[in-house]
């Protein structure tokens, strides 16, 4: 019976240790705290740039992970102690983040969207004395706190191709021309009569949620995105009669009646709208600068420029002649299991990457990304990013009103918008499902 | 170690069945338990401080009509899938029993669609009522296929019926001909001599002795087609305009990407106690129907 208890004793305890090992969570979290003051120490002691340091970043931007590898690989020529291993995902970084969170490996520098740097702000190193913190374009606070590094800047509206619409005006065409819904519905018809389709709207649920109807938000009159979310929680927004709202809705109702996929628009994806304006069998197209990619394969030397949404029929409308910009990707540094070499080597790396020639190079001309701070001089090669950062620099912009919604938004009211699209429900209906989406956000 | 016999036994036991019982405590229960934990804490996932809720996850559950609207898709999803899979089955195991020539290759070709895997049968269904079907549609002026089934919520449904039976028929038919093989031939026999027709051979004689496999087919068809989820995501991704979202996969969203995981936990609970019920109330019916030859 002894050999008996003790049999049972070695399986019970081996089943608790693959359990305990399962489960992680605050124990392990206390040891690896404990462990990394012991690491941390030592290596104040001895000398800290020596010792090699190993680091995870997680890519959210896939169409970059080349660029961002061999970018390391300069970095890591210039600080041989430090290798930065690169995780790449794909549609949702907060679900993988989330993953490496609960496994307890979590990637020490980790690329998210703006909006759910939010959800991590007790996990991220505080990084407001940052150097490049002070070159920041616009303040990028959480808290009263530099939490996040911008890592790229991006802006969208109707992305246009230029030979086809200066053929349709005959002549030099200028985007600020378009100040009005009217205007825009001109604009079509003189394209419609070059035998062109004017528009191909794009029926994803993302870019019709979180950047078409979020410019609704973004376009109100004092532009405090925040603000008017929160009238749209408690209720008390009167969406429906909102003038921007409308507004908004009036110039897609525009684009409807004129989209190259009348017939069809929800067989339209994000390959195909993007490709008809390449190939030119389109004019313009609803998306943002990171379809320059997309546009490049079916046309690599075309030129493209973005005419903004109008939102009115009032020419003094600053709104109208406004792009929608923000910094979408950033980057925040894990401080939770990280030890301090290993967050004082990512915060290296992203110093390399804004003061550093190689890594400015990297940004700007590898990765045709625009950058956030105000000491690069390099422009983007592209046309889309190069008129981003013209709005942008004579200040017409309006919020990238994208950053402020919860996970699902482009999922639930970009379903609703699709409906929109294809005449299923009308404008108040429309209204209703974005209120109740709102007000059941606790 | 000369242990006595009964320790001995034991030894033998856990050497054979320790591996798969660490396996499944580790996979399914702890998970299945910590979800019961979770359903009582409002936790999205990341943050460390967790408030306690109580029971407030499973009411909002409860309450929650767009889940019971999912749960309604699912369990109109179910009757059709179940119905048709079965039907599909039966006739391929008949058609694959009755001695026709190349039977052999009908066989291997039926059951061929099982062997690939949800996400990439989804995503070749999904070019084909695209883009095959439509331009087919357009060159022939076939009226039903001139636009992409999944942008119409009623044909994406039924399309999604249509790769579900597509995959499962060929596996329910392997289960079904070992049924058919095992109906005896003398009571067949039996029958014919008694003037019996091809057809009520089948209906009075075939079908009852093959209550056994029908008992199997229908609860793994019940089953799979209740919790599916990889056709469902690479098929419609839920759409058009989230009106393909079954169960799995509002679960799964109400989780992962609203991030509420205790809301998401209660109401994958009501969905596992309902599949729970349901396969075993089915089981527990069909066996009583089981006849002796």
């Amino acid at each position: 019976m002894k050999q008996f208890r003790l049999l049972l004793i070695v399986i019970l305890s081996v089943s608790i240790l693959l359990l305990g090992t399962a489960c992680g969570g605050k124990a392990s979290e206390s040891t690896a705290e404990t462990s990394a003051a012991q690491s941390s120490e030592q290596a104040q002691t001895s000398a800290p740039s020596e010792e090699p340091v190993k680091i995870t970043f997680l890519n959210s931007k896939e169409d970059i992970n080349q660029q961002i590898v061999d970018a390391i690989q300069v970095f890591s020529a210039a600080n041989p102690n430090i290798t930065i291993e690169v995780l790449s995902t794909g549609q949702s970084p907060v679900e993988k983040a989330i993953s490496l969170y609960a496994s307890g490996t979590p990637a020490t520098l980790c690329m998210l969207d703006a909006g759910d740097i939010q959800k991590f702000k007790d996990k991220a190193a505080d990084l407001s004395n940052e150097k490049w913190a002070a070159e920041l374009a616009q303040p990028n606070q959480i808290d009263g706190k530099t939490l996040a590094f911008p890592f790229a800047v991006e802006g969208y509206g109707l992305i246009y191709n230029k030979s086809v619409v200066e053929k349709a005006v005959g002549g030099s065409f200028d985007p600020s021309s378009i100040n009005t819904t009217a205007a825009l519905e001109d604009l079509f018809q003189k394209i419609q009569s070059t035998g062109v389709a004017p528009v191909n709207i794009g029926s994803m649920d993302w870019s019709l949620g979180n950047h078409f109807l979020a410019l609704a938000y973004a376009t109100q009159p004092d532009n405090d995105v925040n603000k008017f979310l929160d009238g749209l929680k408690s209720g008390t927004s009167d969406l429906v009669n909102n003038p921007a709202y409308n507004g908004l809705l009036d110039t897609f109702d525009v684009m409807k009646k004129y989209n190259m996929s009348i017939n069809d628009p929800m067989a339209v994806t994000y390959e195909q709208s993007i490709g008809a304006v390449a190939k030119g069998e389109a004019a313009m197209t609803f998306n943002g600068n990171w379809a320059m990619m997309e546009i490049q394969k079916s046309n690599p030397d075309g030129e493209f420029g973005f005419v903004p949404v109008p939102v009115s029929n009032n020419a003094s409308d600053a709104a109208n002649l406004s792009i929608a910009v923000g910094a979408t990707k950033q980057i925040f540094i894990d401080k939770e299991k990280s030890t301090d070499a290993q967050q004082a080597a990512a915060k290296k790396f992203l110093d390399w990457i804004v003061f550093d020639p190689a890594g400015q190079n990297f940004l700007v001309k590898e990765s045709n990304i625009i950058p956030a701070y105000k000491n690069i001089a390099l422009e983007p090669n592209n046309s889309l990013a190069k008129a981003i950062v013209l709005y942008n620099n004579a200040g017409k912009s309006i919020p990238f009103a994208g950053n402020f919604v919860p996970g699902d938004h482009w999922k639930v009211l970009g379903a609703s918008m699709q409906k929109y699209l294809v005449d299923k429900i009308d404008r108040a209906e429309l209204a209703t499902d974005v209120e109740a989406y709102w007000q059941a956000i606790k | 170690m000369k242990l006595c016999k009964k320790t001995q036994n034991l030894v033998n036991r856990m050497l054979f069945t320790g591996p798969s019982i660490i396996a499944f405590l580790s996979i399914i229960i702890v998970p299945f338990l910590f979800g019961v934990y979770i359903t009582l804490f409002k936790w999205n996932g990341i943050d460390s401080d967790v408030p306690f809720v109580g029971f407030n996850n499973y009411l909002e559950a409860f309450s929650d009509k767009a889940y019971w609207v999912s749960i309604w898709l699912t369990v109109r999803y179910v009757l059709a899938s179940v119905l048709l899979i079965n039907s599909v089955a039966f006739a391929f195991a008949y058609l694959v029993t009755s001695g026709i020539k190349g039977q052999n290759i009908f066989r291997a070709t039926f059951f061929t669609p099982n062997l690939i895997g949800g996400l990439v049968l989804g995503f070749i269904w999904q070019f084909m009522f695209n883009n095959f079907f439509v331009s087919m549609g357009q060159k022939y002026n076939i009226l039903i296929f001139s636009k992409t089934w999944l942008g119409d919520e009623t044909l994406a449904f039924w399309a999604l019926v249509i790769v579900s039976v597509w995959q499962y028929a060929g596996y329910m038919m392997v289960i079904m001909i070992a049924g058919l093989i095992n109906v005896p031939k003398d009571v067949l026999e039996a029958a014919r001599i008694d003037g019996a027709t091809n057809f009520r051979k089948l209906i009075h004689v075939t079908l009852p002795l093959m209550i056994p496999s029908f008992i199997i087919t229908i609860f793994l068809s019940l089953q799979r087609a209740f919790m599916v989820y990889d056709v469902n995501y690479a098929l419609t991704q839920g759409g058009p305009f989230g009106s393909t979202v079954l169960a799995s996969m509002f679960v799964y969203n109400k989780a992962f990407v609203r991030l509420d995981y205790g809301v998401g936990q209660a109401e994958a609970f009501i969905l596992f106690f309902l599949v729970a019920g349901i396969t075993i109330f089915q089981v527990y019916t069909t066996k009583k129907m089981e006849v002796e030859a």
